[in-house]
């Protein structure tokens, strides 16, 4: 029996690598065979994640270890903190399933898509499951390999030199992160396991070294969570599919980096050796810099993706803020940003997608008074957008709420002004759309509409499978805000891996 | 003993069957190339048993006879050797594309087999300038079964093997001037540091560079690695290279005197570098695949090189086993990169890197198994390449003197993964796709692929393969 339980964190990576390996072998006209793979295999994880978020909320950790390198074994281990990411990506590859299947209908190359997306999915999940810095580093590597073919997925020259780009970036950060790890393990030490608290809390070596080491970190994983000056990969990696932007940038990509940040400062130096060295500072600067850098480059695009992509770089930044801060009640915020963040930006960008594939709709001056033509399209729009900006009772305004807590609790008052300052942009950039979408006359004909529903307002505006993850992401985006207070909310489990980290 | 024995006669029989017998070459080869990797098994199954074992062959013992030393690595290099031959003759038996399947390839290979094979295992410097000659005279005769155009770089080729060997023949008659022996055991217990022994290190030295194209010396392997046949080129670039780095390994780390080893360990690590940094600089430039596959075994050299370095000038034991998985992980790697090279190229019709493009879809099998390869050779985990780089950074990053070091590797890194990717983001080009000639063999791509699939293999059976070769380094 507790074999069995020993092998879930393997069968959870499993549930999508073997799905993923045998789409590639599929035919373009299995359709349904595909689609079954597809379908099966996010439910099958989906089913697994409840069993372990029951295990871990009732104080169970599952383990399964691999041994690998010396000193470094393969690690997977399913705590509080991996759960918050696992449940987050899970949920929303299946709307993203759903969503990739309707749009890419009748397009070519189905197969490989597929089978890089369950590739990207398993490799998110790895680096959730990552019990040590090997192991993370692992999948952190996959996920730039499977994310690849996915951003050229198009193959057209605007795409490849973004994916070209995108390499450049992320391998380049890699081979740093790569560097920063082996100078952590190379000092030796009794453990190289995340441990609540920090493994290197009990055995620090030499605070230059300590130093170096978090530079290079953080360098190598701020190049997926774009940070400030490393972003520059983001806007352009537009050029996707809209499933796999949506992907990207809620949980498969930027949110690998910040994960990666979260696991550093808490499992991996401890919050009181940051403290101790000064760490948080640089953190603190970069992620307020990015934060208004994003908005303000956001608050510049006439391209609606653009714009989102911008907004991304921007509130991603939100959780290293709030793990900047060192304190528990930031970190409640960051952690719970970590799934809202995610809930909200996947909605906004299905919603750039319905957009662009049902009536041609890329620039932001085409909106005009689209709400009477797609209105569920466009009221998923408005919530993710107003949470965003920070409006209750959306998710968002939930997380800036603990992160302005969290910034007092540890005596930032500044903070505050750089969330109101920032919540002002964001409105800045969000409310001219919702004005265009809703109030303004609609044009007599749409940029290059496309029957993809019976063409009426309502259910059959566009596409069912492009519409119902949209209400679906946006009704939780809503709920997590709305009932934030529940026992299953992300913010209870943000508290909940919070009272574990800190030991509270 | 008698299966590592058997490892390398086997071979050698078969060459000799070969000239005599010349129907069903391709069969015999496989045939013998899996007896040898199992003769090959089982003396790594001794070995691991009990432990080093001399051979005295006919029973002269040294200085007069030649000594055999029997050990882990040699076992595992022997298998090594025997499985790279057995995948390449596979294919060259199978491809469409392979223009060896009716020449002299088949007892030339064998003999390549054998010649390396006795290199592995002999320890006496007479005897290693015997395998070297016949290893590179039976890789300029495989080079030139390419036909009139590859003539140039055989002919190049054979000019600067030969004169490597004047060197190294002028190297090893200094010392037995000096010392009057021949085995690496006895020199090692003999040498002093006086000028004869540096001037002779120096010209074995120089004479194993150039035959091991270690940089710079290497300006003949591009053109004489990509003009030759693709299981050819496979050969030379997993095999061939690494006998004269296994002999500089040797006697560089047997025989010099320690304070000079020291003093010239930084010399070695250098020129890997820079091996690493200007190889990759000219793959990424260059406009042929598979010279961008061969340049790339020059910056790949780069590695073992500055782990060679290092390992002489720190003495330490862990930087051995970095050389040693480097070598096997970038031979595993090379033959599924010239292979799928080889593939692509045949099917696509043209020798342009720029060939490839939309390769992804018309030969998705070869692609990838190139990028899999490539992914080794840029160490990306987990896979061979990367867990002999992790091997190699540990000690570079123990203390902060050493961390310029590191900064090398990362350069190195930076540089293959822009070859590499460069390759494959052309593949992913869907706007002009190159359609093939004919219809791609998908066989011969999974033979591509199952090299690389080994390497990538190799990192889950890293632990082990640390452990053997730390127990080889040690004694």
């Amino acid at each position: 029996m507790t074999a069995w339980i020993e092998l879930l964190p393997l069968m959870l990576l499993l549930s999508s690598l073997i799905p993923g390996v045998l789409i590639f072998t599929l035919r373009e006209d299995q359709v349904r065979l595909r689609v079954g793979l597809n379908i099966g295999a996010v439910l099958l994880k989906l089913l697994l994640v409840a069993v372990m978020l029951y295990g871990v909320s009732s104080g169970y950790e599952y383990r399964f270890t691999l041994s690998f390198l010396p000193g470094g074994d393969l690690v997977l281990q399913a705590d509080a903190l991996s759960l918050q990411f696992i449940t987050l990506s899970s949920v929303l590859w299946l709307a993203t399933t759903f969503y990739a299947i309707g749009y890419l209908e009748d397009s070519p190359l189905r197969s490989r898509f597929f089978g890089y997306f369950s590739l990207c999915v398993c490799a998110t999940v790895g680096i959730a499951l990552a019990g040590n810095l090997v192991t993370f580093l692992l999948f952190y590597e996959m996920l730039t390999l499977a994310t690849f073919p996915l951003v050229v997925h198009r193959g057209t020259p605007k795409a490849l030199a973004a994916g070209r780009l995108y390499l450049g970036y992320t391998l380049a950060g890699g081979a740093l992160l790569l560097v920063g790890i082996a100078l952590l393990h190379a000092q030796g030490g009794s453990t190289t396991d995340f441990t609540p608290g920090g493994y290197l809390a009990n055995d620090a070596g030499h605070s230059g070294t300590l130093i170096c080491a978090f530079a290079l970190l953080l360098v190598g994983l701020g190049v997926k969570a774009s940070i400030v000056p490393l972003h520059g990969w983001l806007p352009r990696a537009m050029v996707a599919p809209a499933p796999v932007s949506a992907l990207l940038h809620a949980v498969a990509v930027v949110k690998a980096g910040a994960f990666g940040i979260i696991r550093v400062v808490y499992d991996v130096f401890g919050v009181e050796l940051i403290a101790e060295l000064q760490l948080h500072v640089p953190l603190l600067v970069l992620a307020t810099a990015t934060i208004l850098y994003g908005s303000i480059k956001a608050l510049q695009q006439r391209e609606l993706k653009k714009r989102l992509a911008y907004s991304t770089v921007s509130q991603v930044s939100y959780i290293l803020l709030g793990v900047a801060l060192l304190g528990p009640i930031a970190a409640v915020g960051a952690l719970a940003h970590l799934v809202h963040q995610g809930l909200m930006k996947v909605t906004l960008f299905y919603c750039a997608g319905n957009l662009a594939e049902t009536l041609g709709i890329h620039s932001i001056r085409e909106l005009d008074g689209v709400g009477r033509r797609m209105p569920l399209t466009m009221i998923a729009f408005s919530i993710a957008a107003l949470g965003m900006i920070g409006v209750p009772p959306v998710a968002g305004f939930i997380s800036k709420w603990y992160l302005g807590l969290g910034a007092l609790e540890v005596g930032a008052g500044w903070v505050l002004l750089v969330l109101v300052l920032s919540g002002l942009l964001n409105a800045t950039y969000f409310l001219p759309l919702l004005y265009r979408a809703w109030f303004r006359p609609a044009p007599p004909t749409w940029p290059d509409e496309r029957p993809l529903g019976n063409g009426r307002p309502g259910w059959g505006e566009t596409h069912w499978m492009l519409l119902a993850p949209t209400v679906f992401t946006a009704g939780l985006a809503l709920l997590a805000g709305l009932f934030a207070g529940a026992s299953f909310s992300p913010l209870s489990w943000a508290q909940l891996i919070v009272n574990r980290e800190f030991g509270l | 003993m008698l299966a590592a024995l058997g490892s390398m006669t086997i071979p050698l029989a078969t060459a000799l069957l070969l000239l005599l017998l010349r129907i069903r070459s391709g069969y015999w080869v496989i045939l013998s190339s899996i007896a040898s990797l199992i003769c090959g098994g089982l003396a790594l199954q001794t070995a691991m048993q009990d432990g080093t074992v001399h051979v005295a062959l006919g029973d002269w013992s040294a200085p007069l006879g030649i000594r055999f030393e029997i050990n882990m690595l040699s076992s595992l290099l022997l298998s090594y050797t025997a499985l790279i031959h057995l995948l390449v003759a596979i294919y060259a038996t199978r491809s469409r594309h392979s223009e060896t399947r009716h020449s002299d390839y088949w007892p030339l290979s064998s003999l390549l087999h054998a010649s390396l094979a006795a290199l592995w295992l002999s320890r006496d410097l007479f005897n290693w300038y015997v395998t070297l000659e016949l290893l590179g005279l039976g890789a300029v005769a495989m080079i030139a079964l390419a036909g009139r155009h590859a003539y140039p770089a055989a002919l190049r080729y054979l000019l600067l093997s030969l004169a490597g060997s004047l060197c190294y023949l002028l190297g090893v008659a200094l010392l037995y001037g000096r010392y009057g022996a021949l085995d690496i055991g006895l020199l090692g217990s003999m040498t002093v540091d006086d000028a004869t022994t540096r001037i002779a290190l120096l010209l074995i030295t120089l004479g194993l560079m150039t035959k091991g194209a270690l940089w710079p010396l290497h300006m003949w392997l591009p053109d004489a690695h990509s003009r030759a046949p693709t299981a050819v080129s496979a050969l030379l670039s997993a095999l061939v290279v690494k006998g004269p780095l296994f002999i500089l390994w040797l006697v560089w780390s047997r025989i010099a005197p320690a304070d000079f080893a020291i003093s010239i360990g930084p010399l070695f690590a250098i020129a890997g570098i820079l091996a690493l940094i200007g190889g990759g600089w000219s793959a990424l430039r260059t406009a042929w695949l598979k010279r961008l596959v061969a340049y790339s075994t020059v910056a790949q050299l780069g590695y073992a090189l500055l782990a060679l370095g290092l390992l002489l000038h720190w003495r330490s034991v862990t930087l051995s086993v970095a050389l040693w998985l480097f070598v096997l992980a970038h031979g595993l790697a090379k033959v599924s990169l010239f292979l799928a090279a080889g593939e692509i190229q045949g099917t696509l019709g043209t020798k342009r890197v720029w060939a490839l493009k939309g390769a992804s879809q018309t030969m998705p099998v070869a692609t990838f198994a190139f990028a899999l390869a490539g992914c080794s050779l840029v160490g990306l985990p987990p896979s061979g390449g990367f867990v002999a780089k992790w091997v190699l950074l540990q000690p570079l990053l123990t203390e902060p003197g050493n961390w310029p070091w590191a900064v090398g590797v990362l350069l190195g890194t930076l540089a293959s993964a822009g070859y590499v990717f460069r390759v494959l983001a052309l593949t992913f080009n869907r706007a002009e796709t190159n359609q093939p000639g004919h219809r791609p063999d998908l066989f011969a791509q999974w033979l591509a692929m199952l090299p690389a699939l080994l390497v990538w293999a190799m990192a889950l059976l890293s632990e082990p393969l640390i452990f053997w070769l730390t127990v080889v380094s040690d004694g």
